[in-house]
């Protein structure tokens, strides 16, 4: 596709604020997001939404209110949409209502602000947001989880972390905390709260009580920079990935709680040489990256991954076998990155 | 108008991409944000080209970024569409004049000025489809790249049509875009939910009895046409189907049915089932503006009128997207309506025709069968 994108239009491509939001504010329970603009926006994401649940094995069907604008509206503003539609919303028996507006909304100047500031017996939370107006994807993320979390107050921490920003959309969301999960029970500390994935609002009021907070990737850290403005909590930058970024992350995690790692570190590192032993034949392949390959950190743990196991690395575009984009999370994720590799080197 | 919760129908710009993106000589570009982009793109499974305008547009322009994308596609042999969403729209910036340069076909479809209806006919309004008076064959209309069944649907017509010896003129709108101007003067229709309004109309292909007055109409202006190996063809099929729709009635009762499409279709499955099934026809949530029928019907828009229709009349089988199959619980389920996510789809299958039929009475049964409980 010939779209000429400029090195500083790389946003361009970064996908809709309002469905990163969305992404983050279906996964609170008992809430409903209001989308401030035509009933279009709002069906889109329904749609991605539901169909992305449904991949997941699960039946996703968040509360997506749209205050329906239509031309009228535009032209004479919405306000009285969204105030009729928040209204309508609050009677409904909902733990908070999340609020966020789309380019339309934006570009026309609607005052979101002054209708929620309004008092509506339940909690409005105003995310912002406004499609390409408001940057990316990852910036709807971002605001999404900030303005949740001014929802919260600090309060006594405890020996637990928080799991802050997992892709909610991604198809291996589930596998990714489960061995985040297995590596933190190495160490024995539990999670306090995954913020945000299938909470209650209630819930959210606990985020302050955590000693530490495990961003899913580096990308976040504005949200983690927030999080230990607020809580004073410190984080770490992303998710385990690949074999030395998981040692790194048992590590880093004991450290955070003055636990000795050694012996769980030993424990990884016996796990790791014996799922690399099961890719043996592997051993003096030749292959390439896919050049869609970007992400530093998934180059870096997919390159270490190739060089234990003595494959022969060539440039990205070479003849051999391109092997497909990964960000391998923890020895589970390398282990899954290496069947895929196995069957494309066989394919 | 009123609040929507989860709106269940996509906007005016989608319908308008739908149109387009279905004639091979035309490039389709979205003048909007990214998010305009992708949903269509994933829905319709076209190849669809995007400005990803951002906010330096709004505020400066957005003509150097249109001609930058619109320059790198030109030059290809192919016509360019620029279809432009919700904020270029209201901007008030001249694109005609900025796209002079270009032989570009403009299509103001913002979201907020309709549904996916209204967006399809204003697009293919906007390519002006002519009649060539010595076109020989029949036009097929109501061919939407957002119909799921829109591919199996042209298969099954034009193997129709070929039985009958006719041939196939403009499919509206899946073809090549030089013939939007070369159609022939006799129109058959698939969904008459996206009607193109060209030439004569002779009738619909949704189930036998259309697809019978159909042929019979297009024999009469098709002197050297072959209609009657359709109608031996219709009258083998349909006993087929009275066989295996007395069968299941031996042993169950009909079913009660809530169907949830667009109008033509709906109306299509609620007198097939009633005909060969003596089913009850509940009630159908017609997902765009109703016309007049003999079974209850209202418009809904939100998954809450779906599930509050459900709630109400209790059917034994629900038919729609995967949204209703999200809530219509333990009930027999059959999809009919897009979207029709978390199942795999891969051969066309049709609707109209007489293949159309003997698929959805099929489907029907099946599921009927498959959720009456089993004898220990």
């Amino acid at each position: 596709m010939s779209l000429n994108p400029l090195p500083i239009h790389t946003s361009r491509f970064g996908g809709c604020t309002l469905t990163g939001a969305l992404s983050v504010t279906t996964h609170v329970r008992n809430t409903a997001s209001i989308v401030h603009g035509p009933k279009g926006c709002t069906h889109h994401n329904f749609s991605l939404l539901h169909a992305t649940g449904l991949d997941n094995e699960t039946v996703t069907l968040p509360a997506l209110i749209s205050t329906a604008l239509c031309e009228s509206d535009i032209v004479f503003g919405g306000e009285g949409a969204l105030l009729r539609t928040l209204d309508a919303v609050a009677e409904r028996d909902l733990d908070a209502i999340f609020v966020l507006s789309t380019c339309i909304v934006d570009t026309i100047g609607d005052d979101v602000a002054a209708i929620c500031c309004r008092e509506y017996g339940v909690p409005v939370v105003i995310v912002p947001t406004a499609g390409f107006l408001g940057g990316t994807f990852q910036n709807g993320v971002a605001n999404a989880l900030c303005a949740i979390a001014g929802t919260a107050a600090p309060g006594p921490v405890n020996d637990c972390v928080n799991i802050i920003g997992e892709k909610n959309l991604e198809y291996e969301v589930e596998e990714n905390y489960a061995e985040v999960i297995r590596l933190l029970g190495t160490l024995g500390i539990p999670v306090n709260l995954r913020f945000v994935h299938d909470i209650t609002f209630d819930e959210i009021g606990m985020l302050g009580a955590a000693r530490l907070n495990i961003l899913r990737e580096p990308a976040l850290m504005p949200v983690g920079n927030y999080l230990k403005q607020r809580f004073g909590t410190p984080f770490i930058p992303t998710f385990p990935l690949g074999l030395s970024g998981t040692l790194s992350f048992v590590e880093a995690v004991a450290g955070t709680f003055g636990i000795d790692s050694s012996h769980a570190v030993e424990k990884e590192r016996l796990f790791q040489r014996d799922t690399l032993a099961g890719f043996s034949d592997l051993k003096g392949m030749d292959a390439s990256f896919d050049p869609a390959m970007s992400d530093p950190d998934g180059v870096y743990s997919s390159s270490e991954v190739a060089e234990a196991l003595r494959m022969h690395m060539k440039k990205p575009g070479t003849s051999c076998v391109p092997l497909g984009p990964g960000t391998p999370v923890g020895t589970t994720g390398v282990r899954r990155m290496l069947h895929r590799w196995r069957r494309q080197l066989h394919a | 108008m009123p609040e929507c919760t989860n709106p269940l129908w996509p906007c005016a710009m989608t319908g308008a991409a739908a149109c387009l993106a279905g004639f091979d000589g035309l490039t389709v570009v979205i003048h909007g944000s990214s998010g305009c982009y992708y949903y269509p793109t994933t829905l319709l499974h076209a190849p669809l080209h995007g400005t990803f305008i951002l906010e330096h547009e709004i505020i400066f322009g957005s003509e150097d970024r249109l001609n930058e994308v619109i320059g790198g596609l030109s030059g290809r042999g192919k016509r360019i569409a620029v279809i432009t969403t919700c904020v270029p729209a209201i901007l008030g910036e001249d694109i005609r004049s900025m796209l002079e340069k270009h032989d570009v076909i403009l299509v103001d479809s913002p979201g907020f000025s309709g549904d996916v209806e209204a967006g399809y006919k204003n697009a293919l309004s906007i390519l002006a489809p002519r009649i060539g008076p010595d076109v020989r064959g029949v036009n097929i209309d109501g061919v939407c790249l957002f119909d799921p069944f829109y591919a199996g649907n042209v298969q099954e017509i034009t193997r129709l049509l070929s039985m009958a010896r006719i041939p196939v003129g403009t499919i509206f709108s899946h073809d090549r875009l030089e013939k939007v101007q070369h159609a022939s003067p006799y129109t058959i229709g698939t969904n008459e939910d996206f009607a193109s309004g060209i030439g004569e109309y002779c009738g619909g292909t949704l189930g036998f009895r259309a697809i019978g007055a159909t042929f019979k109409r297009l024999g009469e202006v098709f002197a050297d046409a072959d209609v009657d190996r359709v109608f031996l063809e219709l009258e083998q099929q349909e006993e087929r189907i009275v066989r295996a729709c007395d069968k299941y009635l031996l042993r169950f009762d009909p079913p009660s049915v809530a169907i949830f499409a667009g109008f033509s279709y709906a109306v299509h499955v609620a007198g097939t089932l009633e005909k060969y099934l003596d089913a009850d026809i509940r009630c159908i949530g017609s997902r765009n503006a109703p016309g007049e029928s003999k079974y209850p019907v209202e418009q809904v828009t939100g998954l809450e009128g779906v599930r509050s229709l459900i709630r109400q009349h209790n059917p034994d089988l629900v038919m729609g997207s995967s949204f209703e199959r999200s809530v219509c619980e333990a009930r027999a389920f059959t999809g009919i309506t897009p979207p029709l996510r978390g199942t795999v789809r891969l051969a066309p299958s049709s609707f109209a025709g007489i293949n159309g039929t003997l698929s959805l009475v099929e489907q029907v049964l099946n599921t009927c069968m498959d959720q009456k409980p089993v004898k220990s």
